[in-house]
């Protein structure tokens, strides 16, 4: 039976009297980058510190690649924390920031080097930027040598505290590229927490979405992004309408999704929905979001920028065909 | 600009006060340094000028007298850094009303009353230098401890958990991330330490021996006890430089 990389056992902890865990259990495969995706307060990065070892679960045990961590100090874990402000320390140049772990090793100075250069290389810091502290390099810049400093040590687990959160939308991109590159490259399990869908699909193997202490979807970007099994998975990771509705010959009480792009306005080959009027149009550039009413309920609609229906007009609002996901009826959260 | 100009408009008063008085203090002290010592109840002769207060300055009494001031500020100031970074870690970790109850704790010696405290330590410790070197670090320690509690807990609280998830032991945190990131405060204190040491009068006049006075001391003697300002004035100015060049030995740093 081959071993996970990262497995949590039915994970429980409180800060006070509200569970801020309640029994989290997951399968992560070795070598695959896995992201927890979560609004704010539902015990995320509690997950990731109880894992890094900076907290200790009150029930539930962690295993990192077999063996079980959940009593080890962080220090002895072999993991490779990136945190949500870089925690690079300012008194040190790039190159001893990325060094630290090494020297903490007490490993020979000139294999120390080595690898620290060869780091340096693979998370594309330059050369005339290495000797720089912290205070003296760009946002980006910083963001690699914190990179490095966790890999550095070639640790079995790669933890990313919300590591994109404090950059513009450019570096992000830059940067998203570059974790999920480094990442293949080297072959660690990853684990990376966030509260950005886009950034969770567009990085892993695989997410845990969490909600409330629990978590309650695991799967693919694409099959949660298509196929969630909840209203709250379908609503946060994207744009979502979720009207009441059942498949013909199906239990009924449960609801329909269909995402904004599967909709189509005035489209000619696809079968044929229904007239609404246009209540708003948004231009984001790249695409337009419209808001059309059918009867009494509301469809957001995404379309090329080049068709703007002006608000008041009558339009034809189609599904393009196996685009419509019925939700489970037991599925809302 | 304007902010710049408003600043130094709210600055300056403060700044003339403290420049000007100093300056003002000096001035009077070497001038008063270089009158005939005064006959009788006079305090000095007015007009004269006199190299007679400096002539003593040189003897085994007063060569004595500038060794302990000398050894009193260095064991303050090294004393009052070492127990203030202890108490300082102790402190820092604590949040909220815990932090505000150890911080009273530590700063009790300058609640309690400079005299009441004197008094107490004067019943504890033996009289002679350790007893007025313990006093004045006892004086001192409450304010030595605010500034490197401050320093510690300016330091960013994620660095120590990275660093100890890195690898490092507790000793290796200390010595690569604590200690750098803190010694700007105990650069400061050390400072603080010796400049408040070589001023040491209460601790030296309640604890010390009759052989261990310090220059703070043997002034308050010179003019009020036996009425010699002049000679108390030439101390003073010894005191003057041997604090300044203190400061400015503190101050000095590699070039880079």
């Amino acid at each position: 039976m081959p071993v996970d990389g990262l497995r949590l056992e039915e994970i429980s902890f409180h800060f006070d009297t509200a569970p801020t865990l309640a029994g989290v259990s997951l399968k992560v495969p070795a070598g695959a980058f896995v992201s927890i995706l979560g609004p704010s307060g539902c015990g995320k990065t509690t997950l990731v510190k109880i894992v890094a070892g900076y907290l200790k679960p009150l029930a539930g045990r962690v295993l990192l690649h077999g063996t079980d961590i959940t009593n080890a100090p962080p220090g002895k874990r072999n993991t490779g924390m990136v945190f949500q402000n870089l925690a690079l320390f300012p008194h040190m140049s790039a190159r001893g920031n990325v060094a630290f772990g090494l020297e903490a090793r007490g490993l020979p100075s000139s294999e120390i080097r080595q690898r620290v250069e060869a780091m340096l290389d693979q998370v594309g810091l330059k050369p005339d930027e290495r000797n720089r502290q912290p205070g003296n390099l760009s946002g980006g810049q910083q963001q690699r040598v914190a990179l490095g400093r966790a890999l550095v040590i070639q640790p079995s687990l790669l933890m990313l505290d919300e590591p994109l959160s404090n950059l513009d939308s450019h570096l992000r991109d830059q940067m998203r590229g570059l974790i999920r590159q480094v990442q293949r490259d080297t072959g660690v399990t990853t684990m990376m927490v966030t509260h950005d869908p886009e950034e969770a699909m567009a990085m892993s193997d695989l997410i845990a979405v969490m909600n409330q202490g629990t978590i309650v979807e695991v799967g693919t970007g694409r099959d949660l992004y298509q196929r969630p099994r909840s209203a709250f998975v379908a609503r946060f990771l994207g744009l979502a309408n979720i009207v009441d509705g059942s498949v013909i010959g199906h239990r009924p009480g449960s609801s329909l999704l269909v995402r904004p792009e599967c909709l189509v306005i005035n489209g000619e080959g696809v079968p044929f929905a229904g007239i609404g009027k246009v209540i708003n149009s948004e231009f984001f550039g790249a695409d337009v979001l419209v808001t059309v009413a059918l009867g009494n309920i509301q469809m957001l609609v995404r379309g090329r920028p080049n068709i703007m229906p002006q608000p008041g007009t009558e339009v034809r609002v189609s599904a393009m065909p196996g685009t419509i996901h019925e939700l489970p009826a037991d599925g809302e959260s | 600009m304007t902010l710049l100009r408003a600043s130094i408009a709210i600055l300056l008063p403060a700044l003339l006060l403290v420049v000007g008085g100093t300056a003002a203090g000096a001035i009077l002290t070497v001038r008063m340094s270089l009158h005939a010592p005064g006959a009788g109840a006079g305090l000095f002769e007015p007009g004269s000028v006199s190299l007679s207060s400096w002539a003593s300055m040189g003897d085994a009494h007063h060569r004595g007298i500038v060794l302990t001031t000398i050894l009193t500020g260095l064991g303050v100031s090294l004393l009052s850094t070492a127990i203030g970074a202890l108490l300082a870690m102790l402190a820092a970790p604590f949040a909220g009303l815990r932090f505000m109850g150890v911080m009273v704790l530590i700063l009790a010696p300058r609640l309690s009353g400079v005299l009441a405290s004197l008094f107490g330590l004067q019943r504890l410790l033996p009289r002679g230098w350790i007893g007025s070197l313990i006093a004045e670090t006892w004086l001192l320690v409450p304010y030595s401890t605010l500034i490197l509690v401050i320093a510690l807990r300016g330091i960013d609280p994620h660095l120590v958990p990275a660093a100890r998830g890195l690898g490092a032991s507790r000793w290796q945190v200390l010595r690569w991330i604590i200690w750098p990131l803190s010694l700007p405060a105990v650069a400061l204190t050390l400072q603080l330490g010796w400049v408040w040491g070589f001023g040491a009068f209460l601790g030296p006049l309640f604890l010390g021996g009759p052989d261990q006075s310090t220059l703070a001391v043997e002034i308050h003697h010179e003019a009020f006890d036996l009425g010699r300002w002049p000679r108390a004035a030439a101390e003073g100015v010894v005191l003057m430089v041997l604090t300044a060049s203190a400061m400015a030995a503190g101050s000095w740093r590699p070039r880079p």
